[in-house]
């Protein structure tokens, strides 16, 4: 097992360098650079502009550019932000908290409802019950999430119910450790709401899909006329094979865990990952575009390999072997 | 006797040593100290480094952190002393002096000298590593920088070798740095990565206020300077808020909604928030106020060194831009964009400068098609019996018009510029690209009409940069050595003589010691301006401003020129 894991790791730095490549040419070839800005400022003068260009290496060759930055990224030194002028994993170290705290109760969110509810509608298919919560989930999916984001702010404002946005209270110095603690739990409820219910559908369809097909199997018609209890029949055989497709999902909903979601972060004023890439893509600062793009690359590969690895531990079939 | 008088020694010594602290009396303020202010700000800050500050996300909150030797007036010019209790100019204009307060201390307890203004100038602002904005603007119209002399330990000089009175401002309102604090940084050359986002508790300034506390998207904490040197008229040490409370909001939105639930004690809102606004004022006692046009502004500009030479001969017809000027429905873009809150413009100054040159209105612009149709005739430009607009060599007109992509405004008037052409025949073909094509485009002279946007000011002067002849910005008729590589050469390249009077004007400006003559020289810059259209100017909105009542500000009426937040340290609250 150990050995698979080597394995995969040690592939996974061809399709990073790839990545890496393709990334810094495509962010080079886009018209324009950092200094656009700066050019349109009318205090700005022609010879100083010379200056700036120099002094953010802007003045070279894209190639030398791209050694210049991989030698410096095999050191272990990801280059500064320009417009922020610290080393961009510190910048991204600042958002970390933030990102995760949304993400992380997003998922839990979408999870923890999305799979009871998905494998309740599959038990009682095409009931009233089904039907509103499938109803409900599209309602979730179609409402997009920057709009549904200011409905949530516009209740929060009227009914004082929820924070109107922002990750913590005026307030937040003077509370104790458990308020704080609270403070932020309540703060998050608004953007995890907003997320979740736009993931919550699909999730929640792809449940009952797999359970109704696993509730058509032989085996389940099997199980139940040698008289196994109802429970067992589904908790222990057709949910453990419903589940499979699931976990590589959530594979992949791993690597999204530091991406951000910008527009809700946004309306929500969430200090995420999300905001600070997308200004970081306008104003076009390299270093720190390349380092969050290495960043959901690696978690991407990682998010596989772990998806991957709960897959063989869910389904005994399933055993990874290096071939 | 004797030991009287060595007592006396001793206390005049020691009184030179500790010299009294000057300072600055504002005799008719009489507020209560003490409160928060609850202001907030779109987006987070960049940097806490005031001279690699480029966006208001940065430079607003670090406004309060820093003073200045001279301080702007209701009007926005050089007029109030700041840090600099005397300035004037020598006989021959060559030289300003300043005369700085003694005993006044940075907010770390340091004392402010006379040394902090000189290394702020010669060993940071004259240096083009050292700011982001480079020394451009200290530069005189011999291109050379000026000598700087201490000259005792209060006062200080700048020589020219031409009079330049933009000394007033370029001086007069360069923040001072701390030399005790960031003279190590400077020398080693880090000074650009020093005082990051990381290093908020480190700033030491000599602002009404002092950032104690930084979060991520959430808020900047301000804390009152205990060693600012202002006082009211009762003695009372300014400011008068003991905290500012900056809250970072990354929406118009959200920040709306925060007003209107009372966490937020000043907004201001977008032309489309304001009349809900001013609607609920009355009931929820807040205060809301509207300022004259604001002073940036929205701009046509045409190029005349397009690769094109049939273009190139439109584009500097006189009679083609002014047709544009007349062609543009300003009031329905104001309407539908700003619900009204905006005015038109028609030349290079906001009607909010004092520079506003009034008799510009003589040229009457406004919406006509009829006009506008009238100076193309005069232009030599003709009609087929379809309609479309022909040259004198028949020609049929039409062109490309770029702008960013995204920017609501922009958009808006170049919809109005496609309607307005469509009726005099000629054929716009609009195209929304991305900001960085567009600026590229500009630069190289490669576009044939864009609309675009500058930062304004109350001083015409700080656009030498734009209207001079070699200056980065002269986008719509670079000269030929402004890049040996591009499509620009000699035989191409047409100079008008209102275009050579313009280049006259910024030059003599920097030397006109007469105020009056500087007003002179810009009143006729903005004549040409309006006449000839080099570049058509839009309209800009009117600048707008809600606050609860219990806030009492030292102004009666907040303008472009003042901005919001004008003298903050005499603010407070009831």
């Amino acid at each position: 097992m150990l050995k698979y894991i080597v394995r995969r790791l040690i592939l996974a730095i061809p399709v990073l360098l790839g990545v890496s490549v393709l990334a810094f040419m495509i962010i080079s070839a886009a018209p324009g650079d950092f200094l656009d800005a700066y050019r349109l400022n009318p205090s700005i003068s022609k010879e100083q502009l010379t200056v700036l260009e120099s002094q953010f290496g802007l003045d070279q060759n894209v190639f030398v550019q791209y050694f210049k930055w991989l030698g410096n990224v095999l050191t272990g030194n990801f280059g500064y932000s320009f417009s922020y002028r610290i080393p961009v994993f510190e910048l991204v170290w600042r958002r970390l908290g933030a990102t995760l705290l949304l993400s992380i109760s997003t998922m839990i969110f979408t999870w923890g409802i999305g799979i009871p509810l998905g494998i309740y509608s599959a038990l009682h298919q095409y009931s009233p019950s089904d039907q509103a919560f499938s109803f409900l989930a599209f309602i979730g999916i179609s409402i997009p999430n920057f709009f549904f984001a200011l409905l949530w702010l516009f209740m929060a404002a009227k009914t004082g119910w929820f924070p109107i946005g922002g990750i913590i209270s005026q307030n937040f110095g003077d509370m104790s450790f458990f308020g704080k603690i609270g403070d932020y739990l309540w703060h998050v409820v608004g953007p995890m709401v907003t997320l979740g219910t736009s993931g919550l559908a699909g999730l929640m369809r792809q449940m009952r899909g797999q359970l109704l097909d696993q509730l058509r199997q032989d085996y389940v018609l099997f199980a139940r006329a040698k008289g196994m209890p109802e429970k067992n029949v589904i908790y222990k055989h057709a949910v453990r094979n419903a589940i499979n497709p699931i976990v590589t999902m959530f594979g992949y909903a791993l690597s999204g865990l530091l991406g951000g979601a910008v527009l809700t972060e946004t309306v929500f004023g969430w200090p995420g990952m999300g905001r600070l890439v997308i200004e970081a893509l306008n104003a076009q600062d390299l270093f720190l575009v390349m380092a969050t793009l290495l960043l959901s690359a690696v978690l991407l590969v990682i998010g596989n390999l772990l998806a991957d690895l709960l897959l063989a531990w869910v389904d005994p079939r399933i055993r990874y072997r290096l071939s | 006797m004797k030991k009287l008088s060595v007592l006396l020694l001793v206390l005049i010594a020691a009184g030179l040593l500790f010299a009294a602290t000057e300072y600055h009396v504002e005799e008719t303020w009489n507020g209560k100290p003490g409160g928060t202010f609850y202001y907030w700000g779109l987006g987070d800050p960049k940097t806490f480094n005031y001279d690699w500050a480029q966006e208001t996300s940065s430079t607003d909150p670090l406004g309060f952190t820093v003073a200045t030797l001279l301080e702007a007036d209701e009007g926005g010019m050089p007029t109030l002393p700041g840090l600099a209790k005397d300035w004037w100019f020598s006989e021959d204009g060559l030289t300003f002096f300043v005369k700085i307060r003694e005993g006044l201390q940075w907010s770390d307890g340091a004392p402010f000298t006379i040394d902090d203004v000189y290394w702020t100038f010669v060993d940071v602002s004259f240096i083009p590593e050292n700011t982001a904005n480079g020394n451009g603007s200290y530069l005189d119209s011999n291109d050379q920088l000026p000598v700087v002399e201490i000259v005792d330990e209060t006062t200080i000089s700048f020589t020219w070798t031409v009079p330049m009175v933009t000394a007033l401002r370029q001086v007069g309102f360069r923040p001072i740095m701390p030399k005790h604090v960031l003279e190590e940084v400077v020398a080693n050359g880090t000074y650009p990565e020093f005082w990051t986002i990381a290093d908020f508790d480190k700033l030491v300034g000599m602002g009404p206020f002092v950032i104690t506390d930084y979060i991520e998207g959430v808020r900047i904490a301000f804390e009152r300077n205990p060693y600012y040197w202002k006082v009211d008229g009762n003695g009372v040490k300014l400011p008068y808020f003991d905290k500012l409370n900056y809250e970072l909001l990354a929406d118009q939105n959200t920040s709306l909604l925060r007003f209107e639930a009372g966490e937020l004690d000043l907004y201001g809102p977008t032309a489309e928030q304001f009349p809900r606004l001013a609607e609920m004022a009355a009931e929820k006692g807040w205060i809301t106020g509207v300022g004259g046009p604001a002073l940036g502004s929205q701009f046509v500009t045409f190029n005349f060194n397009t690769t094109d030479p049939v273009k190139n001969a439109w584009f500097r017809n006189d009679g083609f831009r002014r047709a544009f000027v007349y062609a543009m429905d300003r009031d329905a873009i104001i309407e539908s964009l700003y619900n009204g809150l905006g005015s038109p413009l028609y030349g290079p100054v906001s009607p909010s400068s004092g520079f506003y040159n009034p008799e510009i209105e003589q040229f009457a612009y406004k919406y006509s098609i009829t006009r506008a149709r009238l100076e193309l005739k005069r232009g030599g430009f003709d009609w087929l019996a379809d309609g479309t607009c022909v040259d004198a060599d028949g020609n049929p007109v039409e062109f490309e018009l770029l702008t960013n992509a995204g920017n609501v405004v922009r958009e808006a008037i170049s919809n109005i510029i496609v309607d307005g052409a469509a009726k005099l025949g000629i054929k716009v073909n609009f195209r929304p690209i991305d900001f960085n094509t567009v600026v590229g485009r500009l630069l190289d002279a490669t576009y044939e009409a864009v609309v675009i946007g500058l930062t304004g000011s109350v001083d015409p002067g700080t656009g030498w940069n734009v209207y001079r002849l070699d200056g980065g910005l002269h986008f719509w008729n670079y000269p030929p050595d402004y890049n040996p590589d591009d499509h620009i050469t000699e035989d191409m390249y047409v100079l008008p003589d209102w275009e050579k009077r313009v280049d006259e004007i910024y030059r003599l400006q920097t030397s006109a010691v007469v105020d009056q003559d500087r007003y002179d020289l810009f009143a006729e810059f903005q004549m040409i301006f309006a006449e000839y259209q080099p570049v058509v100017f839009t309209m800009a909105q009117n600048f707008l401003y809600v606050y609860k009542n219990n806030i009492k500000l030292p102004v009666e009426k907040l303008t472009p020129a003042t901005d919001l937040l004008f003298q903050l340290e005499g603010w407070w609250k009831e």
